[in-house]
């Protein structure tokens, strides 16, 4: 009995299986192939949604305007150009697939690009190649869209002349991975953006790398921000984090590694700021957390100004900055409940052996205090007056001064997890090397000495 | 003859010498001009706004809401010692006095600090872009000096 119903169902879901299959696959199968001598708009509009459009190599004029859920599939990396005027792609459909294009020759007004998102969903834009426009991809109003492996590049004269790479206005929820991104104006500009995730994209010789202004919930790992102005511009924003990042050579005049301004809840945590004008720059930030680090010769490695609250630094390696912190407006303490960070200048004893030097650490000098209203002292970096004025003014105090200070300095930089591992490898096999040159060494010797006798 | 020309010269060098002080605006230089309250390089440098000191001193700002920060908030410059305060024509980039500009205010207007206060040179070119965009309250200066600013809060 039991046997006869599961037949019968079987037999039933068969039916509804075979009644939505094939109607499914008549709507999604069609692939349409778009030579060079043809019209692209035309094509197009002439496309079921669903369809995929297959353009084959060549070079194809003008902008379009895609109002469909289609697909989009360059052969060897057809060419679109819009000829220098407005918008060279316009998506105006949830759902439209763009991949493989060579995009170029946007217009230079307002907000131009190489693609615009115009209000729509679930768009994934993969592997395009993107120059010669204002704005490389710019997001309006738009959600849950992918961004992934595209090359962008704007115009060729300065940054204040050109758009932002990927440009996120409102919207929340997309993905960008694995684009690199130069010579524009911001790498990716987040702009009242929200819940998105970044990940291994590069962004080079442009202003900023990553800007956030009125954005909350984002967060960014592994990317790779190089030679701009400032790496990361943080401002009016909340909720950011950032992990294992690489933010390095910000040597602009007036450049940051980290520049948070007006914003709180900022998690940064196992980054490489290396060789900026300023490594991490403080100004109004609120419970920011900033954990292993590694802050490396930078000009200034740590700066602040105005109202700084709550903010936690710890176990962050401060090594080979020209100078490690300067002294702020208001007292600043560097340190967590349970450790500070590691600074390369800072000598005392661990009597206690927990690794925390008994002494806090100080940074700045009085130097910093005069440099401020007379900045051409800076000339007398590091001279020998200097250093005996410094030194003199730390035994006795006598300006009263606002002080950096870390209460529960390290005297051993912080090994950081990724580090860990390749460091036992090498110990080891350093171990091992040692070993054998001792004991040939040794063995060579007794022989000898014994030939001697 | 050439004595009243070089007399002539003479009196025109002098009354320059007389002449009372004036204030100029500077040009913005993207590369390295920040603004001095937000930090933000100036790079959209139409919306650039200058305060000069009576003693000469240039403070420069991206935005017009940064530049009224400046002087109600951060206070690092008493507002007794502005001698002129400029802004731009958000098009053609001409500098203008703000007690002469013209400005178009909706909190969806882009600026570089999100103000939402555009700048014009004269009231029909304000109204215009209110037209075109399909929103916006025209500001004479009177108007401006009583807008609510989102940092005043």
């Amino acid at each position: 009995m039991g046997k006869v119903i599961n037949d019968g169902l079987l037999l039933f879901y068969g039916c509804i299986f075979f009644l939505f299959i094939p109607w499914n696959t008549d709507a999604a199968a069609a692939e349409v192939t778009v030579e060079s001598d043809m019209n692209l708009q035309e094509m197009i509009d002439h496309a079921e949604p669903g369809d995929t459009l297959n353009i084959q190599e060549g070079l194809y004029r003008g902008s379009i305007t895609i109002s469909k859920p289609i697909t989009l599939v360059a052969q060897n990396g057809a060419i679109i150009d819009g000829r220098g005027n407005g918008n060279v792609i316009t998506i105006a459909s949830d759902g439209v697939v763009i991949k493989g294009f060579t995009i170029q020759n946007s217009g230079k007004d307002k907000d131009n690009s190489g693609i615009l998102l115009k209000e729509v969903k679930d768009v994934v834009i993969d592997s395009n190649h993107i120059s010669n426009v204002l704005f490389g991809i710019y997001s309006e109003k738009s959600s849950n869209n992918i961004i992934k492996n595209n090359d962008i590049e704007s115009f060729d004269t300065h940054f204040s002349k050109r758009g932002n790479g990927i440009h996120l206005y409102y919207g929340h929820g997309n993905f960008i991975g694995n684009n690199r991104i130069k010579n524009v104006q911001d790498g990716i500009y987040f702009d009242s953006n929200s819940k998105s995730n970044i990940q291994n994209n590069t962004v080079e010789d442009s202003r900023y790398g990553f800007h956030f202004m009125f954005s909350e919930d984002i967060s960014a790992e592994e990317n790779d921000i190089q030679k701009n102005v400032t790496g990361f511009m943080i401002m009016d924003s909340k909720n950011l984090q950032f992990n294992r990042n690489q933010i390095t050579d910000q040597f602009h005049f007036r450049g940051f590694g980290i520049l948070i301004y007006d914003s709180s809840n900022i998690v940064i945590e196992e980054n490489e700021i290396r060789q900026n004008s300023s490594g991490l720059y403080f100004e109004n930030a609120e419970q920011t957390h900033i954990r292993q680090n590694l802050i490396a010769a930078n000009q200034v490695g740590i700066e602040f100004k105005g109202d700084n609250i709550d903010n936690v630094l710890t176990e962050n390696n401060f090594i080979g900055n020209v100078v490690q912190s300067k002294i702020a407006d208001k007292d600043i303490l560097l340190n967590g409940q349970q450790k500070g960070n590691y600074w390369d200048d800072y000598s005392s004893y661990d009597l206690t052996g927990d690794g925390i030097g008994e002494i806090p650490y100080k940074a700045g000098s009085i130097y910093d205090q005069i440099l401020k209203s007379h900045p051409y002292w800076q000339f007398y970096f590091e001279s020998p007056a200097i250093k005996i004025w410094s030194k003199a003014e730390s035994m006795f105090p006598s300006i009263g001064t606002a002080n950096v200070y870390d209460e529960k300095p390290l005297t051993l930089p912080v090994h950081f997890e990724k580090e860990k591992k390749n460091q036992k490898e090498k110990s080891k096999l350093s171990l091992l090397i040692y070993g054998l040159i001792l004991t040939s060494s040794s063995v060579f010797i007794l022989l000898k000495g014994k030939r001697m006798e | 003859m050439r004595k009243i020309l070089v007399y002539f010269i003479g009196i025109i060098i002098l009354s320059g010498c007389a002449g009372t002080q004036s204030f100029e605006p500077v040009e913005i230089n993207p590369e390295i001009d920040v603004c001095e309250i937000c930090n933000m390089s100036i790079a959209h440098e139409n919306y650039a706004t200058e305060i000069i000191s009576l003693e000469g001193d240039v403070f420069k700002f991206d935005d017009i809401g940064c530049m009224v920060e400046f002087l109600e908030k951060d206070k690092s410059l008493a507002k007794d010692e502005v001698a002129k305060q400029f802004v731009r024509d958000s098009e053609t980039g001409e500098w203008l006095e703000l007690k002469d500009a013209f400005h178009a205010y909706h909190p969806e207007f882009w600026t570089p600090m999100a103000n939402g206060i555009v700048t014009f040179k004269d009231q029909e070119r304000a109204e215009s872009y209110m037209k075109e965009q399909g929103k916006g309250e025209l500001y004479n200066y009177e108007r401006f000096l009583k807008h609510q600013w989102s940092w005043k809060q």
